[in-house]
């Protein structure tokens, strides 16, 4: 477990899982990311905060490339993500990701949404990718949906379906990109009750969420982020009871309000 | 978790005679105009039953018949039918022409069958049933006598250009939709450029070109027999057309799908054929059908350029002595082949627009 870290560059003193450094992105001339310094040890728990558009959900989708980066450097699990084909598949080989719109395939059963790369990228046989599927269908607790298609599915269990699709490929780092912000209240705990279990076996995840109970429960560190840089950076004790900056004072005001 | 005590409550059912009552004679004025519109609708068929039917002609051995009848004269068919479904098709050998029809057709169903969907199955099935085509139609083998496509037909031409340009023209759509909306905008530019070319020039001006124009410009080895170029020319016409179709459904897909694709380590053709297409059809398979129907229709424009298809044959088989007449029956008939095909194409559509619902609410 990460106990001290620097908060000042943002550097842990782990085994880094995923270390960004001087990392700057822009949407055309909008500067998303301003010199982004963050590392994530191996088995660490981050969630990432911020008001919509400070660039949060940029950030880890340039951990698994689905946003290029213009400058810095990114390193996950020891291999530098550049332009290189065979880097990008190693590490997306290494990275699961679960979406706030769940992004699962429509025109599949679940049981298909979970096989599919586990026949055609881990080449495993039909037998043998169901099995596997079916054993993390049970661990989110939805195994009796295996033959149902997404669309007949709730929120909520079509969320934990896309949490199983990702678990298959035995990600070592999972990313999180606002998972429960698509789903009606009811639904959330069901997924956070995932989310934890999966904290507690020693996961390396970094989830972007406002669920600010989730981040003082299992996070190890929280990241407040605003307007494309990394505001504050504290354990969720810490943060949430004395946070330094005043923007993170605003945010955490306005999001606690209710 | 389950309340015991929750009644459901059915809504009120309306009777058939009930709803009929409903929206055909609620006042006055729709009974009036209800009786009208049904009357004039049964005068219409029965004209039609009767002229077609009831006092019809049939055999081709009554047709100084035909002058005194009052209906049609189906002597024209029984008497013609034959050139009407294979053209110049040397007669003795008709029943190679048919069989290859038969085939055909076969094939045409059998790939409409999920059974058949994967690239090793449909490939397979179109190799044997245009090879079957081919040899029963040109012969050369198996002692069969050698016809070249000059003398085909008929029927059997008319679904040749079919299955044929469906067969080139769709894997050719699908590259040139997928290349539109490639990444590197060279590529997008010429596939964009391409396409647009094709999609804007008349059908017919592409098989005149490919007819005619081209064995001026190609090398003898590279030209073909006329039929392929026509062929060609119009499975190119036919691609450009497609491919917009397909495109509008790939862009329906939302981006996360991709995404979701490419986080799971999926390569570029994986998530291509498992992901974007299987959605892509979906989503504009309407449009996609339309434009096989569009194609089915359009093959009689290739008389312009020298061949008997179905059309052609049939103002052949009206146009020589006694039978000169008797074009209406000729086309009614023609016009109820097409039917067939083209309604059991739009049948079919509307069967995978069910099937492919599942799931999506």
């Amino acid at each position: 477990m990460v106990e001290k870290f620097d908060t000042e560059n943002g550097m842990a003193s782990g085994t880094p899982a995923v270390t960004m450094t001087a990392v700057n992105k822009w949407f055309d001339d909008f500067h998303v990311l301003k010199d982004i310094n963050l590392q994530v040890d191996d088995g660490e728990k981050v969630v990432v905060c911020g008001p919509s558009g400070s660039g949060k959900s940029t950030l880890i989708r340039c951990i698994c490339k689905l946003e290029d980066h213009q400058r810095g450097t990114i390193n996950v699990l020891g291999t530098e993500l550049n332009d290189k084909v065979a880097n990008i598949d190693e590490i997306r080989r290494e990275v699961g990701m679960v979406f706030q719109q769940f992004n699962l395939f429509p025109h599949m059963t679940v049981l298909e949404n979970c096989t599919l790369a586990l026949t055609l990228v881990r080449k495993k046989s039909r037998r043998k990718a169901e099995a596997i599927a079916m054993q993390f269908l049970e661990k989110v607790r939805i195994p009796e949906q295996a033959v149902k298609y997404p669309g007949e599915l709730s929120g909520g269990q079509q969320q934990r379906v896309a949490i199983a699709r990702s678990l298959c490929m035995n990600p070592k780092i999972l990313l999180f990109d606002e998972p429960t912000s698509a789903l009606d209240p009811e639904m959330i705990s069901e997924v956070l009750d995932v989310m934890v279990a999966l904290a507690e076996e020693g996961m390396t995840m970094v989830c972007v969420t406002h669920e600010m109970g989730f981040a003082r429960r299992v996070a190890d560190r929280v990241i407040f982020m605003d307007e494309g840089e990394i505001v504050e950076q504290n354990t969720p004790q810490e943060f949430f009871d004395n946070p330094i900056n005043e923007r993170t004072h605003l945010f955490l005001s306005q999001i606690l309000q209710h | 978790m389950t309340n015991t005590k929750t009644t459901y409550q059915l809504p009120p059912q309306i009777s058939f005679s009930q709803r009929l009552k409903n929206s055909l004679f609620a006042t006055p004025f729709d009974f009036v105009l209800t009786l009208i519109c049904a009357a004039l609708f049964a005068l219409l068929i029965y004209w039609f039953i009767d002229w077609a039917f009831l006092s019809s002609i049939w055999r081709a051995e009554d047709e100084p018949l035909c002058k005194e009848a009052s209906g049609a004269c189906w002597s024209v068919i029984d008497a013609r039918h034959r050139i009407i479904f294979f053209g110049l098709f040397p007669f003795e050998e008709h029943w190679r022409s048919t069989l290859a029809c038969a085939v055909m057709i076969a094939t045409i169903v059998a790939s409409c069958v999920p059974w058949f969907w994967t690239a090793i199955r449909l490939s397979a099935l179109w190799l044997i049933g245009f090879s079957i085509f081919y040899i029963l139609m040109h012969g050369g083998l198996f002692g069969l006598s050698v016809i070249t496509p000059e003398r085909w037909g008929g029927l059997a031409l008319t679904i040749f250009i079919f299955a044929a340009v469906s067969i080139i023209g769709m894997p050719l759509s699908i590259l040139l939709a997928l290349g539109r909306r490639s990444k590197l905008p060279v590529i997008a530019k010429l596939f964009g450029l391409f396409i647009d070319f094709f999609r804007s020039l008349p059908l017919l001006t592409i098989l005149f070109t490919a007819a005619v124009i081209t064995p001026f410009v190609l090398p003898g080895w590279l030209q073909g027999d006329k039929l392929y170029r026509v062929i060609f020319g119009f499975a190119l016409f036919f691609a450009a057309y497609q491919a917009e179709n397909i495109r509008a459904g790939l862009q329906a897909i939302p981006p996360g799908q991709d995404e979701a694709g490419l986080t799971l380590g999926l390569k570029y053709w994986h998530r291509v054929a498992r992901i974007q297409l299987p959605q892509a059809f979906r989503n504009s398979l309407p449009a996609i059908v339309n434009q096989f129907v569009i194609t089915f229709k359009e093959t009689s424009i290739v008389t312009i350029v020298g061949f008997f298809e179905i059309l052609a044959s049939g103002s052949a088989a009206f146009g020589t002595g006694k039978w000169t007449v008797h074009y209406i029956e000729v086309y009614v008939f023609i016009g109820a082949i097409y039917f067939i095909f083209v309604f059991s194409l739009s049948r079919y559509g509307a069967y995978l627009e069910r099937k492919l619902r599942v799931g999506h609410g």
